[in-house]
């Protein structure tokens, strides 16, 4: 027994950590900018086909298609933006309108190109399996868990050290405050776009090295970001991070204890619970009072 | 302005037009889902469902040609009844069901509200034949999977098995039947259910590995689940034989794709690989896939490729004897006894297909060899057999 949730922990924080690297993206572009980017999964999506194109055309390891999502990603993302940004009124509501058409488009584009079927990496060396005592894992699932980890440090110390960062935070608390102190919001909001589409190419990349991908999954994804980012509270980095770990382990555990039927079930249940007690997420409350 | 006036009277036209079938020919309806979660399957039965037509419009006794109208469901049950009545507007002597009972139920009950012939092969609740519809008809079932894999087990004798099947209704249907039908036999079952949404099965195949130390791994669920279940026990290597699935398994392209997890699996299946074709119709239509698609014909397409030549068959009689319009075609269904590439098709009065039995196929190597039964068989199963 003790082997046995041993490696649901094990294997719940490598999935958390998956949930916290497709969440980082979401919650930048929801905490910084009120959006809802409910297009954000589809365009991990897109990263994780790039990642399979280059490796089923060059024979190359996935992570080598990086530089190629990112360009894609960015181009996406910044069209996304643009269109975002011609929104005058209620921007909130409609550009949770105008993603969700978009992911459609985005997800019958993929289904277009790269036909339903389902794909993953050939690579034996991210397939292979490491133990850890007791505990196994994908060396994917390892790298995917590590990237996870350096991207939160790295999305964090943006938000809070570099210029643009600041001005993203300034920006989101007081866009006409902000202007005045002559920061532009536009190109503040899209340099924001554009790194939440850099993680959201990152968390395809290692998506596709670790798991299963097929173009219905974009959804499902979002979905999950989603969750993960209300679960953590705006504006808080490092509470998205232990946030999805907390629901991996979470869904893990009901697994190796219960049942998989219930893992989903159990996981908006949690959210709910934490919404019904901590209406501004796990962290969120904090950082507010701090 | 004249230009203007006769391009929107031209468009008119064919608006009013496009819909409807040619004097000569007769308009099928499908429903099928080109896009959203089961674009997979859809897209495979729709490849098999147009050779299915071209094939029967070349015949030389066909007097009346058919014409096939194919409507994206997007893999929602409500754009089905959308479509099913759009296509019988439109004219539609009978309807080709797409995929998913969920799908398949209420699309269905359209099409018998409509007086309306309703074929699938994408659907095995048994549900779906339990309400008595006169003009539904369907050629494979849950019966006919769970026969396919329980002789397979019966044969092997295992003193245990673990059952893992998706929440969704087709394989934990076909899950539960199984695991009544092997313990029956005496054999230990033990069954884990699963949500769809999983991504990582390594808790699962822990509790089979430490808890229920099986002899096979059964898996009831879809392609993408295979591949995360298939990779789950390759890293913690549960003291298994053999890992048994359900269907789009045993698929060349499953080979193709993922080779390093495929090997020695056993699916269900219709055809070894290479394709032999035993009979004239099968070589005819491996032979006009091929030339179609460039590809090798596949699981999904074989199933959709029968349910419509036994519907256009149907249609011609009924065309011949004149009750097309008078309702007859239900009843042309009803007159079917034919062999097909999946073994004989008769409807009972239910519209189900009691024969329908599957074979079992395992990879070898790059090929697929028909191992059970052993009518059907091809070769001899590689037992204990894995992947690693």
């Amino acid at each position: 027994m003790i082997d046995l949730v041993l490696q649901a922990l094990f294997s719940g924080i490598l999935v958390g950590s998956v949930y916290a690297l497709v969440a980082l993206g979401l919650a930048l572009s929801f905490g910084a900018m009120r959006i809802i980017n409910l297009a954000h999964g589809e365009l991990v999506l897109l990263a994780a086909y790039c990642a399979y194109l280059v490796e089923s055309r060059t024979g190359l390891d996935p992570y080598a298609a990086i530089p190629l999502a990112l360009a894609v990603v960015a181009v996406v993302a910044a069209a996304l933006f643009l269109m975002i940004d011609r929104i005058r009124e209620h921007r909130e509501l409609n550009s949770l309108i105008l993603t969700f058409g978009i992911g459609i488009i985005l997800t019958n584009a993929i289904l277009l190109i790269f036909a339903s079927d389902v794909r993953t990496t050939s690579s034996p060396r991210l397939q292979d399996a490491t133990s850890i005592g007791p505990v196994y894992a994908m060396n994917g699932e390892l790298v995917a868990f590590a990237l996870s980890l350096v991207l939160m440090v790295a999305l964090w110390w943006w938000l809070k050290k570099s210029w643009y960062g600041r001005a993203v935070r300034a920006v989101s608390s007081n866009r006409a405050a902000a202007t005045l102190m002559g920061i532009s919001p536009v190109r503040t909001e899209l340099a924001a776009f554009l790194v939440a589409g850099a993680l959201a190419s990152f968390a395809g990349v290692a998506l596709y090295a670790m798991s299963v991908v097929q173009p219905a999954l974009g959804h499902a994804l979002t979905v999950k970001a989603f969750i993960v980012t209300v679960l953590a509270g705006v504006g808080s980095i490092p509470g998205v991070f232990l946030a999805a770990i907390l629901l991996g382990v979470t869904e893990a555990l009901t697994v190796t204890l219960a049942s998989s039927a219930l893992q989903e079930l159990v996981g908006m249940v949690l959210f709910l619970l934490v919404l019904f007690l901590l209406p501004n997420g796990l962290f969120g409350a904090r950082a507010r009072r701090g | 302005m004249l230009r203007r006036v006769a391009a929107a009277a031209s468009i008119a036209l064919a608006a009013l037009c496009g819909g409807q079938a040619h004097a000569d020919e007769i308009l099928v309806g499908a429903h099928m889902p080109l896009t959203g979660s089961l674009a997979r399957s859809g897209q495979a039965f729709d490849e098999g469902m147009r050779v299915a037509i071209q094939m029967f419009n070349a015949r030389p006794e066909t007097k009346h040609k058919i014409r096939l109208q194919v409507i994206d469901d997007e893999s929602t049950p409500a754009k089905a009844v959308s479509a099913v009545e759009k296509l019988v507007s439109d004219g539609a002597v009978a309807v080709i069901g797409g995929y998913g009972s969920n799908i398949i139920g209420p699309a269905s009950d359209a099409s018998n509200r409509l007086n309306t012939t309703y074929v699938t092969a994408g659907a095995v609740s048994d549900e779906l034949t339990a309400r008595g519809l006169k003009t539904f008809f369907r050629i494979n079932n849950n019966a006919g999977y769970q026969r396919g894999m329980g002789t397979l087990l019966e044969t092997l004798k295992p003193a245990s098995v673990s059952i893992l099947a998706s929440t969704k209704e087709a394989p934990a249907l076909l899950a539960k039947g199984l695991q009544k039908d092997l313990a029956g036999k005496g054999i230990k079952v033990t069954l884990h259910e699963f949500d769809p949404a999983i991504t990582d099965f390594k808790p699962i195949i822990n509790k089979v590995k430490l808890q229920d130390k099986s002899e096979i791994l059964v898996m009831s669920a879809y392609e993408n689940d295979y591949v995360g279940i298939i990779r789950a026990a390759k890293v913690l290597k549960p003291p298994v034989k053999l890992i048994v699935g359900a269907w789009s398994l045993a698929t060349p392209k499953m080979y193709t794709e993922f080779p390093d997890l495929m090997n020695n699996i056993v699916g269900t299946s219709f055809l070894p690989f290479p394709v032999e074709m035993k009979d004239e119709e099968g070589k005819r239509f491996a032979e006009a896939y091929k030339k179609t698609y460039n590809k090798e014909v596949e699981y999904l397409s074989t199933l959709s490729f029968v349910e419509t030549t036994i519907l256009a068959e149907a249609i011609a009689r009924a065309a011949e004897a004149g009750t097309l319009k008078s309702r007859g075609l239900p009843d042309a269904m009803r007159k079917t006894e034919r062999e097909t590439l999946l073994g004989p098709v008769q409807f009972d009065a239910t519209g189900d297909n009691p024969r329908f039995t599957v074979a079992m196929g395992q990879h070898q190597g790059g090929r697929i060899v028909l191992v059970s039964p052993e009518s059907a068989a091809t070769g001899k199963i590689v037992y204990p057999g894995l992947p690693w």
